[in-house]
């Protein structure tokens, strides 16, 4: 083994956790600079809560949830799908596209911290979301919150982030890049539709309300509901249905589990054709 | 006694029917300057490709540092010809990130007066000219503070001045010990900056040497003349290296000659029975000679047609 040659000028760095910390820094500044994404990701969600939510403020349903709390819990699940979709597979997409990525592996830093710094921004933008539509539901609509119930509903949405995220970069490794952008859009829509995140489950015809239970954004929505208000308020709402919690907690990690190894194979391809 | 930076034994890629590298036997010892000379196509950029771990070789071995390349990257800066990075930051903030990916690092004013962008510090990438992005990617290079330093063609977008001052920096660089291997197809550009040329064409090393001794080896005469003299006799003539022809037709055509020496390939050629006329003889530039060297010849052409 060969002596290192140290420039006299060079300083330790702080590892691994500098690392992560300078991509998620990076990930902030990259998304500041490019307010499009910012808007149509972040602050969309609030507008269409405002448009759509606020209207019921002052009803109340009989277990004491507010109609109000419950649209804060659809446009906040559409902000977490739509964001982690976006983020993860429209963006990554066209970073695969640009060469910097496979410049990256000529460093030091493992694949992993690029993603890391990702699913970090990702977080403290759903904190955004949610903050920003919960802020509106109670001061403008009245949502009169539980802080329990609006603390685990928070946790889900953060879980459904880190879920649905694997699901954007599978789409993102597996589409063509250039397709990729248009495969989100496409997917994201019904997701949201179905799922009941734009207006309640029993208002959609019955055929697609039979397919509701095979999405997975379906049973995040379930998981979501079920932690603000309980099962008499869910099903007058019109979100209620026979699945259990556990049920759809299950399906919800087994998707986020295969999109992350549908992602991991797919990266491997491309470092394999790569390197062929 | 020096160590072995890098080793290769018998590295070969190849895409499809076509080796772009056939058989690289290379050894680097640290602290050494080595140019990789070639021609483009010659194969100088694949072979760094897997020095550097972002490609497989098809056979043959790989060692940097005593180890797989992936293993060792915290030791090695490379500039490569591909000077894509992100858009949305500064020059300033992707040597800030990049830097942090390494144990150590160059603190980011040294590195930007390193690679002269000081005045370029706020600029985004789309705002830099094809010199500029190629003097990024030399910050990026050396922001890890590299023991080893791989650079693909990196004076190709530069202007002379730039040049300069780029290599100025560079023998910063190897003053401190660390070693460093380049790619270029400019001769008197090796001759100048490196100790050792390494010149590699159709995905072989077929010299390696110092700068005075590759130099030696293409020095010399070019002899153009029209003959009806074949080939393979012109080539066993004294002191002949290379010989071209025009065209393939039997008969009188333009050929040309390089050798060591002009006058026993004259003595020998009017001796002989062919026709000799429209003699030119020359002295050959080192350019020159060197496409000569290390351009598809004649011989390859016959070695295809047995």
């Amino acid at each position: 083994m060969s002596t290192t040659h140290r420039s006299p000028e060079a300083v330790a760095t702080r590892g691994r956790s500098g690392m992560v910390a300078a991509q998620v820094v990076s990930e902030i500044r990259r998304t500041a600079r490019v307010p499009e994404y910012f808007i149509g990701v972040v602050v969309l969600p609030v507008i269409l809560f405002a448009m759509f939510g606020l209207p019921n403020s002052g009803e109340t349903l009989p277990g004491g949830t507010t109609v109000v709390a419950m649209i804060f819990v659809s446009f906040a699940c559409y902000g977490v799908v739509s964001q982690a979709l976006f983020s993860f597979g429209a963006e990554l997409a066209a970073e695969r596209l640009q060469g910097w990525l496979r410049r990256l592996r000529s460093t030091p830093m493992p694949m992993w911290v690029y993603f890391a710094g990702k699913l970090a921004l990702n977080l403290v933008f759903t904190l955004v979301i949610v903050g920003g539509i919960a802020l509106l539901a109670a001061l403008a609509g009245d949502a009169r919150f539980d802080a329990s119930r609006l603390a685990t509903t928070t946790a889900v949405l953060l879980l459904g982030t880190l879920v649905f995220s694997p699901m954007g970069s599978a789409i993102a490794y597996w589409a063509r890049p250039r397709a990729a952008s248009t495969i989100v859009n496409l997917v994201f829509l019904p997701l949201s539709f179905l799922s009941g995140f734009f207006f309640p489950l029993s208002q959609l015809p019955t055929v697609l309300q039979g397919v509701a239970p095979w999405l997975p954004t379906y049973h995040f929505g379930q998981l979501a509901w079920s932690s603000m208000a309980p099962a008499a308020d869910r099903e007058i709402f019109g979100a209620g249905d026979e699945t259990s919690i556990a049920v759809s907690l299950v399906v919800v990690l087994a998707w986020g589990a295969a999109c992350t190894v549908a992602t991991a194979a797919g990266y491997r391809r491309e470092l394999d054709r790569e390197r062929g | 006694m020096p160590q072995t930076v890098v080793r290769t034994s018998g590295l070969r890629k190849t895409y499809g029917a076509v080796d772009a590298v056939a058989g690289i036997d290379l050894e680097v010892k640290e602290g050494e300057v080595v140019a990789v000379l070639g021609p483009n196509g010659a194969g100088k950029t694949t072979t760094i490709e897997m020095l550097l771990g972002l490609r497989t070789p098809t056979s043959g071995v790989v060692e940097v540092f005593g180890a797989d390349p992936l293993a060792v990257r915290h030791r090695v800066g490379a500039m490569l010809q591909d000077t894509d990075a992100p858009e949305s930051l500064t020059v300033a903030e992707i040597v800030g990130l990049v830097g942090s990916y390494y144990p150590y690092r160059l603190p980011t004013p040294l590195v930007l007066e390193r690679a002269d962008l000081v005045a370029q510090a706020r600029m985004r990438v789309t705002q830099l000219s094809g010199g500029q992005r190629a003097r990024l990617s030399f910050g990026l290079a050396i922001v890890g503070d590299p023991d080893l330093l791989y650079l693909d063609e990196p004076t190709a977008s530069l202007d002379v001045g730039a040049r300069r001052g780029f290599w100025t920096q560079v023998s910063g660089l190897t003053d401190l010990g660390k070693t460093i291997l380049f790619s270029t197809h400019n001769l008197a550009e090796a001759d100048a900056v490196a100790e050792r040329i390494v010149v590699i064409a159709r995905g072989r090393v077929i010299h390696d040497g110092t700068p005075q001794q590759i130099k030696a080896l293409v020095a010399g005469r070019t002899l153009r003349l029209t003959t009806d003299a074949p080939l393979s006799s012109v080539r066993d003539l004294p002191g002949v290296r290379n010989v071209h022809e025009a065209d393939g037709l039997p008969g009188s055509r333009p050929i040309t000659i390089q050798a060591a020496t002009a006058e026993p390939v004259l003595h020998a050629l009017f001796a002989s029975p062919y026709e000799v006329r429209d003699l030119i003889v020359a002295e050959a530039s080192l350019e020159e000679a060197f496409v000569q060297l290390t351009s598809v010849g004649p011989d390859v052409a016959e070695e295809n047609r047995r």
